[in-house]
C-alpha cells in the first residue's frame, strides 16, 4: 500500500471537506436547520467557475473572488425569502423546503450548464514535489486556501465581536436575544458566510475534479457524515472530523473500491451516531 | 360509520376502475396507489409519532431488490412482496432499537445516511444486484398489482382510521408533543416507537416489490430514490400530518399535479415539483384536512375533516421562546 501517497491525498481532500463541512455546520449551529441545498452552492459554484475562466476565459483569480461572493448573495436570498420564515418552525418544514430547493437549483443548473461533466483544464496545473511525491498543484492550493479559510473563519467566530454575537445565538438563543442581540442579523449574515464557503469550496474542487450538476448531492451527504462525526454545530469538531473522514475515504477506495469506500463514511457516520451522537467535539445540544 | 360507508365507495370505485379505463390511466393509478401507501406509512412514524423520518425509501428499495430477486427466482410476486414486507418489518425491528434512541436532526441525517448507504451496496454488490445496469423482470398482468394495491391502501386508511381514535393514537400523539413527559405519565415510548417505526416499514417494503414488479425492471437509483422520499413526505405535508384523511387528499393532488407538469414539461419536471413542495410548505404548512377542521365550510360533512386542533403543538408553537 502507498501509504504516504494515500495519506496526503485524503489530507488534500479532507481540506475541501472541512471548507464545506463548517459552513453547513455553522448553519445548522445558528438556525436549528439542515441545508439540504448546501450541496447546489458548491455544485453552482464549481459550475459558475469552468464558465467564467474557461468560457470567458477571466482570471481564476477573479472567479476566487467573485463566485464565493455571488454564492453568499443567493444563499442570503433563500434566507430572506424561505429559510427565514421556517426557522422556527418543525424540523420536517425546513428539511422539506430546503430540500425543494436543491431539486429546484439541480434542475436549472442542467438547464444553464447540460447534464453532463465539465473540468477545467489548464488552470494550476502540474505537480509540486513534496516529501518526495509530486502532488498535484491545484489540490494543494485548494487544500492551503481551504484550510486558510476555514481556520480563519474559527479565528473571526472565536475573536470578533460579531463572532462572539454568532456563537452566542448558536448556544444559548434565549441569553443572546435579551442581551440585545439581533437574532434576525446572526442568521441572515451566518447563511450568506455558510454559502459563501460552500460556493468558495465548489472554486476550489472546479481545476481537479469534473463538475455536474449533481455533485452537490454527492458530497452533501459527506459533508453531512462530517458534521455528524465532528460534532453537530461545532466548529473546530467539523475540521477535525473532515480530515479524518478524507483520510478513511481515501484508503477505503483504495481498498475496497470507490463504491464502497464512500459507502464506509456513511457507515462510520451512522456508528458515530449510535455510539456518541454528539460526535467527537460536540457539546450536546439539545434539540 | 361514515368512514366505513366512504371506504366501501372507495372499494367500489376501485373494482369498477379497470374495467371502464384504459392502459394509462390504470397505470397512474398504480403510480398514485404506491405513493398513497407510502404516505399512510410515513404518517404514522412522521405525522402522529412525530419523528422526522427521511429515510423511508430505504425500506422501499430494499423491499424492491428483495422482491425482484425473489421474482427472479421463479417465486409469485405476490408471495415476493409479502417476504419483503417481512424483510421490512425485521429490518424496523433492528433499527428501531439503536436509531429511535436519536431524535430531530440526528434521526433525519441518520435515516436519510441509512438510504444513502442501501444505495451503495446495491451498486457495490454487483454480484447479486446486477449493480448500475439494473434488474430486469418478466411483465406480469396489471390488473391483480391494481387491486393488490387498492386493497393495501384501502386497509392502510381504515388501519388509520382506527389507530386515530384509540388509546393508542393517542399514546403516539403525546409521545410527538412531548416525549419525556409523556414517558413520565406512564407511556411506553420505546416500546410504542419500535412498534410504530415496524408498523410504517411494512408496507413500503411490500410496495418496493410491486413497484419493481410492476416496473419490471429495478436498478439502485430507481430503488432509494431521493425523490420518491420528498414527494411521500410532501405528500402527507400537503394533506395535514396526523390526520386519517390528509394523506389520501395529499397524495390524489401531488400526483395529479405531477403527472401534468411531467406531460407537459419534462425539462423542467424536478424544478416545478421542487416549487411545488416548496409552495405547499411555505402557504399551507398544516394541511388541507387541518386547515378545512378550522374554517370547515357548512356543506362539507364534518367527518372529513376530523383532526385536533388543541393537540397540535409542536406544528403551531415556535421552537424557541
Amino acid at each position: 500500500m502507498p501509504f504516504l501517497e494515500l495519506f496526503v491525498g485524503g489530507l488534500l481532500v479532507g481540506g475541501l471537506y472541512a471548507l464545506m463541512s463548517c459552513g453547513l455546520n455553522l448553519i445548522f449551529g445558528v438556525m436549528r436547520v439542515i441545508n439540504f441545498a448546501h450541496g447546489e452552492f458548491l455544485a453552482i459554484g464549481a459550475l459558475a467557475t469552468v464558465s467564467l475562466v474557461a468560457g470567458y476565459h477571466l482570471p481564476f483569480l477573479l472567479a476566487l473572488v467573485v463566485v464565493p461572493v455571488g454564492m453568499a448573495l443567493l444563499g442570503l436570498l433563500l434566507q430572506l425569502l424561505v429559510v427565514r420564515r421556517l426557522t422556527d418552525a418543525p424540523l420536517i418544514m425546513s428539511l422539506l423546503a430546503t430540500y425543494a430547493i436543491s431539486t429546484i437549483l439541480v434542475n436549472l443548473s442542467i438547464v444553464v450548464w447540460g447534464g453532463g461533466y465539465q473540468g477545467l483544464p489548464g488552470v494550476l496545473d502540474g505537480s509540486v514535489p513534496l516529501l518526495g511525491l509530486n502532488v498535484s498543484r491545484s489540490r494543494l492550493v485548494a487544500f492551503g486556501v481551504a484550510m486558510a479559510v476555514s481556520l480563519g473563519v474559527w479565528w473571526f467566530l472565536q475573536s470578533t465581536r460579531f463572532g462572539r454575537a454568532i456563537r452566542s445565538v448558536s448556544q444559548a438563543l434565549e441569553l443572546a436575544t435579551i442581551s440585545g442581540i439581533s437574532v434576525d442579523q446572526v442568521r441572515n449574515v451566518t447563511f450568506a458566510l455558510g454559502s459563501g464557503m460552500a460556493g468558495l469550496a465548489g472554486v476550489l474542487m472546479a481545476p481537479t475534479f469534473a463538475s455536474d450538476p449533481q455533485l452537490g448531492s454527492r458530497f452533501l451527504i459527506k459533508a453531512f457524515a462530517v458534521i455528524i462525526v465532528g460534532g453537530m454545530g461545532s466548529y473546530p469538531g467539523a475540521i477535525v472530523a473532515a480530515l479524518l473522514l478524507g483520510l478513511l475515504e481515501v484508503f477505503g477506495d483504495y481498498e475496497f473500491g470507490q463504491i464502497i469506500g464512500s459507502a464506509l463514511l456513511y457507515v462510520f457516520m451512522l456508528l458515530m451516531l449510535l455510539a456518541r451522537p454528539r460526535g467527537l467535539l460536540g457539546v450536546g445540544i439539545r434539540v | 360509520m361514515k368512514m366505513l360507508v366512504f371506504l366501501a365507495l372507495l372499494a367500489v370505485a376501485a373494482i369498477i376502475l379497470p374495467f371502464v379505463c384504459g392502459e394509462y390511466a390504470l397505470s397512474f393509478t398504480i403510480q398514485l396507489l404506491v405513493f398513497a401507501a407510502l404516505a399512510y406509512s410515513w404518517n404514522i412514524i412522521g405525522g402522529y409519532t412525530g419523528y422526522t423520518h427521511f429515510g423511508q425509501v430505504a425500506f422501499f428499495g430494499v423491499g424492491a431488490y428483495v422482491g425482484a430477486l425473489l421474482t427472479d427466482a421463479g417465486t409469485p410476486w405476490f408471495l415476493a412482496a409479502l417476504a419483503a414486507g417481512a424483510v421490512g418489518a425485521a429490518m424496523a425491528l433492528v433499527l428501531g432499537f439503536s436509531m429511535l434512541r436519536i431524535k430531530g436532526p440526528f434521526f433525519a441525517i441518520g435515516m436519510y445516511g441509512l438510504a444513502r448507504v442501501g444505495e451503495s451496496f446495491a451498486l457495490g454488490f454487483d454480484g447479486i444486484t446486477q449493480g448500475g445496469t439494473g434488474l430486469y423482470l418478466t411483465p406480469v398482468d396489471l390488473r391483480p398489482i391494481f387491486y393488490t394495491l387498492a386493497a393495501l391502501v384501502i386497509g392502510l386508511i381504515y388501519l388509520t382510521q382506527r389507530l386515530d381514535g384509540s388509546r393508542l393514537g393517542l399514546q403516539l400523539l403525546a409521545i410527538r408533543e412531548d416525549e419525556p413527559t409523556a414517558e413520565a405519565l406512564g407511556v411506553r415510548t420505546t416500546r410504542l416507537k419500535i412498534g410504530a417505526f415496524v408498523a410504517s416499514a411494512v408496507a413500503p417494503a411490500a410496495v418496493g416489490s410491486i413497484y419493481a414488479t410492476w416496473l419490471a425492471f429495478i436498478d439502485p437509483t430507481t430503488a432509494f430514490a431521493p425523490m420518491t422520499e420528498l414527494t411521500t413526505i410532501a405528500m402527507v405535508l400537503l394533506g395535514g400530518m396526523g390526520t386519517v384523511l390528509g394523506p389520501l387528499i395529499g397524495t390524489v393532488i401531488l400526483s395529479v399535479v405531477n403527472e401534468l407538469l411531467w406531460s407537459r414539461f419534462p425539462e423542467l419536471y424536478l424544478g416545478l415539483v421542487g416549487a411545488v413542495i416548496l409552495a405547499a410548505v411555505l402557504f399551507m404548512p398544516r394541511g388541507i384536512v387541518n386547515t378545512l377542521a378550522r374554517r370547515a365550510p357548512t356543506w362539507l360533512p364534518a367527518w372529513l375533516t376530523v383532526s385536533r386542533g388543541t393537540l397540535r403543538r409542536l406544528s403551531v408553537a415556535p421552537k424557541h421562546v
